[in-house]
């Protein structure tokens, strides 16, 4: 299962709360369902590229779980005042924070609010960052697909891709399409 | 125009009509029912597929979780059947107002998904784009109005049938010798 979402929107939070979260402590860990989160921030979101940077950077350190749903946790507070680095920091320890670090280095504005340059408008260009290409490659296969909200997710079955669903499903009707699936 | 040739043309109109409705039924249904890609015909497919509208309900938010299941299993296989009815002609005015209520609970669960900014997919006629103005009005100012028509048009008919007709030379007064 695919998920594209923007950390910063509050329907993707919703459903990492109620239904991703009870899936990956469920079918995830049971090894029954491979969950592959892809990036997906909307222009609309203010801090929603630089929160994918952290995670991506946190992905690289080892630490995307706990940072997901530290992000997702604390989503009105850093969306408010874009702090993200302060909740990318309570997920783990100094050590791992500071390999998160050195991943984001480069990456990190002093306002979060700049958009990288394929948000920039009129030719602008923006400050580059090794760990945009990761992003942006998401957002490539998002816009083929084609993700038209976020969260907007993704199952393959297979080798079969089926038909994207969008929006907010709770987690006993996922488990039943799932439960169907596997019984084919 | 004479009355005969008027009465003749609604019943043609009103054939065509539900001929159309049956198969906007039909195709709603199989477009719910109808296994994903790469996989067989089976009862178990059909399941799948069932689960997957589930999620489409789901995502409207508007019916509490123990009902999504059951809805998502039973509307498919009504539409079906309303298809199929309405294909036969038999007890019209009874399907075509089974018809109109039908639609018209489709476009307030639309609108109202719309109106508080959910962007899901409208799953009418299985997973697609997601609900905008363009459903709305496909519903709103056809589907609806084909289906009013087409009740109206049965009720009218039967109405026709049932009342009293007189022989023209009858007189309206009689003399008692």
């Amino acid at each position: 299962m695919e998920v594209f979402s923007d950390y910063e929107c509050p329907s993707c939070r919703n459903l990492f709360e109620q239904t991703l979260r009870p899936m990956i402590a469920d079918y995830v860990a049971a090894g029954k369902v491979y969950l592959v989160h892809r990036d997906f921030p909307l222009p609309m979101h203010k801090y929603g590229y630089e929160a994918a940077r952290w995670l991506n950077a946190a992905a690289r350190a080892g630490q995307f779980q706990n940072v997901e749903a530290a992000l997702y946790d604390n989503q009105n507070a850093w969306a408010a005042d874009g702090n993200i680095e302060k909740y990318v920091a309570g997920a783990m320890s100094s050590a791992e924070f500071k390999r998160v670090q050195i991943q984001m280095q480069g990456c990190a504005y002093p306002d979060a609010a700049v958009k990288p340059a394929a948000f920039a408008l009129g030719g602008q260009t923006g400050q580059s960052c090794s760990l945009d290409t990761y992003i942006d490659q998401d957002r490539a296969l998002g816009n083929k697909i084609p993700v038209q909200a976020t969260p907007t997710y993704v199952i393959t079955y297979k080798g079969t891709r089926l038909p994207a669903g969008s929006g907010l499903v709770s987690w006993p009707i996922l488990k039943q399409f799932f439960d169907s699936l596997l019984s084919q | 125009m004479s009355n005969e040739a008027r009465r003749r043309w609604g019943r043609i109109l009103l054939i065509l009509g539900r001929l159309v409705l049956a198969a906007i039924f039909l195709f709603a249904a199989g477009a719910k029912m109808k296994p994903q890609a790469g996989m067989p015909w089976t009862a178990g497919s059909v399941k799948t597929s069932l689960s997957m509208f589930a999620m489409g309900v789901d995502s409207y938010q508007m019916l509490p979780p123990w009902a999504v299941s059951p809805f998502a299993r039973l509307l498919p296989p009504f539409e079906l059947l309303l298809g199929l009815w309405l294909l036969t002609g038999v007890a019209l005015r009874i399907s075509g107002l089974l018809s109109t209520v039908l639609i018209c609970a489709f476009i307030i669960a639309m609108y109202s998904a719309y109106h508080r900014g959910l962007t899901i997919s409208c799953g009418c006629f299985g997973p697609g784009a997601q609900i905008g103005p363009t459903d709305l009005i496909r519903d709103g100012l056809l589907f609806l109005p084909l289906a009013l028509a087409v009740t109206i048009g049965a009720f009218l008919i039967r109405r026709k049938r049932g009342a009293p007709s007189l022989p023209e030379s009858a007189p309206s007064v009689t003399h008692a010798d």
